[in-house]
């Protein structure tokens, strides 16, 4: 896929995962390298971006293995976000889906 | 690549930024080993699906730099965040090096007007006042008076465009690190 693609939806792929559950790093990368395929090192410059956007914030918590870890939660104004980048995207997608159909039947 | 191999090479390309702030990114990196090791993978397999720690280091520090200089605004800040952008490829050059060079230009030269303007004002004043003495070496066409105070008024032009400098180089400062910001996310490090 697109590397441009991809890195325009990463942004909402991290944002939508935070709306179920309050994640660490690791977890983050893991499940979205699971469908995206890119360098994983990438999200967390952008876990910094949106810490320093206010749409996240973090706190240590202990794990079943001892140090803690540093987990990220939404705040309110990236709940916010996150709702409109989906809504936005998903009319996004369903127009380009539309057109390219269309332009099959053309065809 | 191993773990201390990567962390090494991620910390030896965040010059610049606080400890504080290298410390909570080699954190959150040595987390992200840990766990990862934890789950059964191994040092080289976690650092090469994490990508060119290089770029990942480039691309923080950018990001940080551009931070500090929206909330310390100073020629010395901006000037790193502008060169931190470079270090991420080829495009951020262009992009951000162009408006760079022409916003200084504009501004470099209107405080040079103002400053001219300022200075041309105390000259005539005093060319005004002690002009008359020597009369060999000045000839003033208009009243001593009207020189005086017509020259004062220059000058006060002068500071007031000065004045008006600095508002218009605190407006473009604030669009420019917003320009900067805008730039880093739509060319994020190109893998």
């Amino acid at each position: 896929m697109n590397i441009q693609f991809k890195k325009g939806v990463l942004e909402l792929c991290a944002l939508a995962l935070l709306t179920k559950k309050d994640c660490y790093g690791y977890e983050l990368v893991n499940k979205i390298s699971k469908s995206i395929s890119i360098s994983e090192g990438t999200i967390y410059p952008l876990l910094r971006r949106l810490k320093d956007d206010g749409y996240v914030k973090t706190y240590l918590q202990e794990s079943s293995e001892g140090a803690p870890r540093k987990y990220y939660k939404l705040t309110e104004a990236g709940r916010k976000v996150e709702k409109e980048l989906k809504e936005e995207w998903l009319v996004f997608v369903k127009k380009i889906k539309k057109f390219l159909e269309g332009g099959e039947k053309n065809e | 690549m191993n773990k201390n191999e990567f962390l090494d090479q991620l910390s030896a390309n965040l010059k610049g930024i606080s400890r504080e702030d290298e410390q909570d990114i080699l954190g959150d990196f040595a987390e992200h080993f840990k766990i990862g090791l934890e789950e059964g993978r191994t040092e080289e397999d976690l650092a090469a699906s994490l990508g060119n720690p290089k770029v990942l280091a480039k691309q923080l520090r950018a990001d940080i730099l551009v931070k500090k200089a929206e909330e310390e605004a100073s020629a010395t800040n901006i000037t790193r965040a502008v060169f931190a952008s470079f270090g991420l490829g080829f495009f951020n050059l262009i992009f951000v090096l162009g408006p760079f060079i022409a916003i200084v230009a504009v501004l470099v030269s209107l405080f040079a007007a103002a400053i001219a303007v300022a200075a041309s004002g105390i000259a005539g004043f005093f060319a005004s006042i002690f002009g008359p003495l020597f009369p060999e070496y000045f000839s003033i066409l208009v009243h001593q008076a009207v020189g005086i105070f017509g020259s004062i008024g220059v000058a006060c032009l002068g500071v007031l465009f000065f004045i008006g400098d600095i508002y218009l180089a605190k407006i473009l400062y604030k669009l420019f690190i917003r320009y900067i910001k805008f730039n880093l996310r739509i060319i994020k490090g190109r893998e």
